[in-house]
């Protein structure tokens, strides 16, 4: 449905109630997967 | 030479991290075609598909992989991953409106997190579900009705959005997260200011944009100044809100977003209008007008003449009312809005 360009007065301010934050998405990294595994296999071998 | 499974998802993530998610799409779905025997491997592959195709906002594509990582951890039965999954899957959900699916997405990423006393994981499976409240409280329709007087079933979500946004801050604060605080103070400052409770949304953008100045991320500063011009307009203090307007313009200036510009300048030009400074109001909205005349923004048009010809009938220019107020009506007919249109023929 198409917006209404005559909007009441009140309501010119907040037809959106705030401009948000973004979203927080998961992070799963092949390379930092690798550097992982690398790592563990150092430790181990010590 | 063939190219490995690992090397296509490396490149994919690569091109990810620099943002240019389309071609990183390209190569995780190479990568998928290879294969691959590492499942921890392919876990990273799906989730980050569906991150890509969620900053891509195709919601559908983005569900369908993290789906995928979803059953995939749950069958080599590894939480951290599955933990990981629900928040991407409730994320996804809540962007779609699915937002009952949302929640039991968001409780399972909560409880794999207290289980493994992942604070981190707990701090954000609360934004989330702050997140997905708050997202259904303004999903229920509340047209004409104002901040703080919305229907119950509204303001119950809102207060819910509200106390997981607090548990989070308790959190965040504990791991010293500041950034992590920065983006839950601007979203609890909204449900602030939805619930009425203008002061506090006040309290909490102050937060938001101290924060944001501290990491010299200035489109969170332009948000912060927004969202603090709207909760002053409501607590009456139409100069301060001006000011803070103000910030937002230049700001959005320097960021080249035309769109916040044109936003900016509208808030201005009502600002004025309730100061009764109809001359500035004028200028304002003109400033408006032209920007959304630049961006073919053909609603943004026909506000910018509604208003300009309110603020002209303010003025006595009854001529340049008139000229206005045929453009609000032609914009209104052409768009198909029959309430702006009714209000034009009076």
């Amino acid at each position: 449905e198409p917006k209404s360009a005559a909007t009441a007065s009140t309501q010119l301010f907040h037809s959106d109630g705030g401009e948000m934050e973004p979203e927080t998405m998961e992070i799963k990294s092949v390379s930092e997967y690798f550097t992982k595994i690398h790592i563990d296999s150092l430790l181990s071998g010590h | 030479m063939e190219v490995s499974c690992l090397e296509l998802a490396l490149e994919g993530e690569r091109l990810c991290k620099l943002g240019d998610y389309r071609a990183g799409v390209s190569f995780f779905e190479a990568a998928i075609q290879v294969g691959t025997e590492d499942l921890q491997v392919l876990s990273a592959i799906y989730s980050q598909l569906g991150n890509a195709y969620f900053h891509l906002h195709d919601y559908a594509k983005a569900l369908e992989f993290h789906r995928h990582d979803l059953t995939l951890t749950r069958t080599i039965g590894d939480l951290l991953g599955e933990a990981k999954a629900s928040g991407n899957l409730g994320n996804t959900l809540k962007v779609l409106g699915r937002f009952d699916e949302a929640m039991v997405c968001c409780q399972r990423h909560l409880e794999i997190a207290r289980d493994i006393s992942d604070k981190v994981g707990q701090a954000r499976a609360l934004y989330n579900f702050g997140n997905v409240y708050h997202a259904k409280g303004k999903s229920i329709c509340w047209s004409g009705a104002e901040p703080g007087d919305f229907p119950e079933d509204v303001m119950a979500a809102l207060r819910k959005a509200s106390e997981y946004y607090e548990a989070n801050l308790v959190l965040v604060q504990e791991l010293g997260d500041r950034a992590a605080q920065g983006r839950t103070y601007g979203n609890l400052g909204n449900t602030h200011y939805l619930l009425g409770n203008f002061r506090n949304a006040v309290a909490s953008h102050e937060q938001r944009l101290l924060i944001a100045k501290e990491f010299g991320d200035r489109s969170a500063e332009r948000r912060a100044y927004c969202n603090l011009g709207n909760a002053y307009i409501f607590l009456g203090e139409f100069e301060v809100a001006a000011e803070h307007y103000k910030r937002t313009l230049q700001l959005a200036r320097q960021l080249k977003d035309r769109a916040v510009e044109a936003q900016a300048c509208y808030s201005l030009g009502n600002t004025y209008t309730l100061l009764q400074d109809y001359e500035r109001a004028i200028d304002y909205h003109l400033k408006h007008l032209i920007i959304a005349q630049d961006l073919n923004d053909r609603i943004g048009e026909g506000r910018a003449c509604w208003s300009l010809g309110n603020a002209h009938t303010a003025l006595g220019s009854h001529d340049q009312a008139m000229h206005f107020a045929e453009k609000h009506l032609e914009i209104c007919r052409e768009t198909g809005d029959r309430s702006g249109e009714l209000t034009a023929r009076m």
